[in-house]
């Protein structure tokens, strides 16, 4: 059974203890919550009654040309600027080593004039080879989904609608390979936009030009669709079109994020552990618990519906449904006892898989937007990890002890616990892991892995208090000051309620893949599909509200906020496959 | 060129780690350097002027303690950048002032030594005063102080020249720094005698220079781009199959 610890802020919240929730294979079955990046923009947009329209719409019969969208919030204007171009179909990759995209795009503070606009012609194509101007938020670059695309464009040109199977099995139309912000190129530092109400939490700004590119794509194929048959072509049904998201591939190059934000992390987790606690302790009542069937539900089919490559990403996901089965069965059986969301967390804990554990905590938090949605705002963080000097080792010791346990005890000398090796390859400069026995490069090791340093920091600590039982912590810094940072990062994460990742980086059994979802779930991402064990394909938005939907007055306030887990529109809205 | 705060920062971080600093103290200089730029002092100027006295810093540098008592410290600094180790000089103050209410720590025998207002920057939003002061040898010789009030992360500076005789072989080559928890070091720089105030600049000023820094960038030469690049460059690998199998789909 989980062990809970009370929070000092609010002793009446019980929070999963920082053992259970921190350790990496949990963190890799997170699924994203109403909390999430993408779910937090859908719904700000609503609330704030953004306006966005598409200005500028200057794309020749095969698409390629530029787009410009307008978004006007209650005080910011911004834009989103996309470059489409042909590619040739050999330089078309995911890879981050790639040099040529279908498209660019980037999210533009403020007005976009000629001078700018000539700019970004001439540099957001080239993305990191380029130098972006620093009115840019936001830059990216995405490919087409080849098969899905021009079967969307054939269907619509020739009057019809695309199939449901290519609906089904790619639920986007194109795919980001890298979402740029916070200074890259040239563009603006997460500093300045920082205090600003749009886009002041984390990865906002990307969320808000990915959503943008969502509805171009759709534009673009009903253009082209158009322009190859103006008499037959049709516009796509609107239910295919909610459907649709924007995919993304992505490798190792995300998973240094987590170990070098640990104070953003911690406090991503805190906001998800406090919604978390904050719905065990409602008092569950019967609409509650048809809300939480019908969740499972809607979870259930989307699981059935995934279609994924990985066979054991596959594999867990089918788990995950049948066991949500289970978990419908066993509300409906189960007494409307106050204590039945604990129950219920305690039995599937007990009885299923880590996914569904998460999964059933997803849906939990989905049932309290009143009591949770604020905590959106406490996702941000002022990083900076400073030394306590005047700290007495002892203390240190101490904090070592406690909060590091996990890491100090462990053995880091055998082929096994010391098998990686993390680096940053000459190729764009992009995290690559290595095995430490068989490839070169070990001794410009990045320096992620933290358990084996903190365990360093304890050894020499403990000889330096032999002889100093009442030196402080800047005598260990100026006799070892290669601990500089190591320190300066236990003191630090010591004093936050989750602290660190609780893995050691370098053992053989450490799955990167595992920081890599449990970041994409705070982005929003669904449709987890690993390939291999570096890198992954996603999707963002998919079920997500339409601009349309923003625009009219008559749509269900709900469709802005309750959109995860996106099941595929009935077959009656798509023709089927013959 | 123009580059971002964060680009800088992080393009000097991987050049630090390229000529050998550690870790932290990689963090530590390539945050000083760009606390300069970002505030208008030119710190990728005074680092490139005289790479030597960075680059030969070792991974394990610290100052070397010459005297030290519950309220002071004098150090030898090696002729190296105030890149190398005055993060933990300045350190080693922080913790005596914290302890006795007020400290001095002396820096001998130090290179770059403007580059450790970035660090003092950060010492003082920590919620110490701060002032720190050292002679440039140039003719005519110039006094410089700094001073940043407890909580502030901008200072104010003064430069003055002084007019008294120096001996000839007078190195100027030392950084004095104070803290003080409780009292307000320096409100306003005296001048006296045949100095003259050469230049000052307040604390609006640099909190100016910061945001223009964050909503224009920084012009940076290329030739200095480069350099840093180069040795940032030492810190990659070289790519092989193995490790692009973790740069994506080989489609």
């Amino acid at each position: 059974m989980t062990e809970l610890t009370h929070t000092f802020e609010e002793p009446s919240l019980s929070l999963r203890t920082p053992a259970t929730v921190m350790d990496l294979e949990r963190l890799g079955s997170f699924s994203p919550t109403r909390l999430s990046f993408a779910r937090r923009l859908t719904r700000m947009m609503f609330q704030q009654k953004w306006q966005v329209s598409c200005t500028q719409f200057e794309l020749d019969a095969l698409g390629h040309g530029e787009a410009v969208y307008r978004l006007q919030t209650p005080t910011h204007r911004y834009h989103v600027v996309i470059f489409s171009q042909y590619l040739e179909d050999d330089r078309r990759t995911d890879r981050v080593i790639a040099e040529a995209w279908d498209l660019t795009f980037c999210l533009v503070e403020g007005d976009v004039d000629p001078e700018l606009m000539s700019a970004m012609a001439a540099n957001v194509p080239l993305q990191e080879a380029g130098r972006q101007h620093p009115k840019l938020l936001v830059i990216s670059r995405a490919n087409k989904s080849m098969r899905n695309f021009e079967a969307f464009v054939s269907a619509l040109a020739s009057g019809q609608q695309p199939h449901i199977d290519y609906v089904r099995e790619a639920g986007y139309l194109y795919r980001t390979t890298a979402v740029y912000g916070n200074g890259k190129f040239g563009i603006a530092d997460y500093d300045r936009v920082k205090g600003s109400v749009d886009f002041e939490q984390p990865f906002s700004a990307q969320m808000a030009a990915v959503y943008i590119l969502r509805e171009f794509s759709v534009d673009q194929v009903e253009h082209i669709a158009r322009q190859r048959d103006p008499s037959r072509a049709m516009t796509l049904d609107t239910d295919t079109r909610r459907y649709l998201g924007i995919g993304n591939s992505t490798g190792l190059g995300m998973a240094p994020f987590l170990i070098n934000h640990p104070q953003l992390i911690s406090q991503w987790i805190l906001a998800r552990e406090r919604a978390l606690a904050t719905a065990y302790s409602q008092t569950p009542d019967e609409p509650g618990r048809q809300r939480l069937v019908q969740l499972c539900r809607r979870a259930m089919v989307y699981l059935g519906e995934s279609q994924i490559e990985d066979d054991a990403q596959a594999e867990r996901n089918l788990v995950a449904r049948d066991e949500l089965a289970q978990v419908i069965a066993w509300l409906e059986q189960v007494a409307l006892e106050p204590d039945l969301w604990r129950r219920l967390v305690e039995w599937s804990e007990t009885f299923q898989s880590l996914e569904t554990q998460e999964l059933i905590n997803t849906l939990l938090i989905e049932l309290y937007p009143q009591q949770v949605d604020a905590l959106n705002d406490a996702m941000s963080a002022e990083e900076n990890l400073d030394l306590v000097p005047d700290m007495p080792l002892v203390e240190l010791r101490q904090i070592l002890e406690t909060h590091f346990d996990w890491a100090i005890n462990a053995d880091y000398e055998s082929d096994e616990t010391r098998y990686w090796f993390w680096y940053q390859s000459a190729e764009k400069e992009e995290p690559r892991l290595g095995i430490r026995a068989e490839e070169q490069g070990a001794e410009k090791e990045l320096g992620l892995a933290i358990a084996p340093m903190a365990e360093q920091v304890y050894r020499h600590l403990n000889a330096l208090l032999q002889k100093q039982p009442a030196g402080l912590t800047i005598e260990l810094v100026m006799r070892h000051p290669e601990h500089m940072a190591a320190v300066r990062r236990i003191q630090t994460m010591a004093a936050t309620v989750y602290g660190e990742i609780r893995a050691n980086l370098w053992h053989r059994d450490m799955k990167p893949m595992h920081l890599l979802r449990a970041k994409l779930s705070f982005l929003g991402a669904h449709g987890f599909d690993p390939r291999g064990d570096r890198w992954v394909r996603v999707t963002f938005f998919q079920g997500a509200p339409l601009l349309s939907d923003f625009g009219d007055a008559s749509t269900d306030p709900r469709r802005f906020d309750d959109w995860s887990f996106p099941v595929a529109p009935a077959k009656a809205a798509v023709a089927s496959v013959a | 060129m123009n580059v971002s705060l964060n680009e800088l920062q992080s393009v000097c971080r991987k050049a630090f780690l390229g000529m050998g600093f550690a870790v932290g103290h990689a963090d530590d200089a390539a945050a000083m350097v760009t606390w300069l730029q970002s505030h208008g002092l030119q710190g990728l100027s005074v680092l490139t002027k005289n790479m030597a006295c960075v680059t030969a810093a070792t991974s394990r540098q610290r100052p070397q303690i010459v005297f030290e008592d519950d309220g002071l410290a004098v150090v030898d600094g090696q002729n190296l950048s105030v890149l190398a180790s005055g993060n933990l000089a300045m350190e080693l103050a922080y913790t005596k002032a914290t302890k006795q209410g007020f400290a001095a720590v002396r820096m001998q025998q130090c290179r770059q030594r403007q580059l450790i207002v970035g660090y003092l920057a950060r010492l003082a939003g920590r919620g110490i005063n701060v002032t720190a002061c050292w002679r440039h040898s140039q003719s005519p010789l110039l006094e410089q102080v700094v001073n940043f009030r407890a909580g502030s992360t901008v200072p104010s500076i003064t430069a003055t020249t002084v007019s008294e005789p120096v001996p000839v072989d007078a190195t100027h080559d030392d950084l004095t720094v104070f803290m003080a928890k409780h009292l307000e070091l320096m409100p306003e720089t005296t001048v006296q005698g045949q100095q003259a105030v050469q230049y000052r600049r307040d604390e609006a000023e640099f909190t100016l220079a910061r945001k223009a820094a964050l909503q224009q960038g920084m012009t940076v030469s290329p030739d200095v781009w480069n350099q840093l690049k180069a040795f940032a460059a030492l810190t990659l690998v070289q790519a092989s199959e193995a490790s692009r199998t973790g740069a994506g789909p080989s489609d």
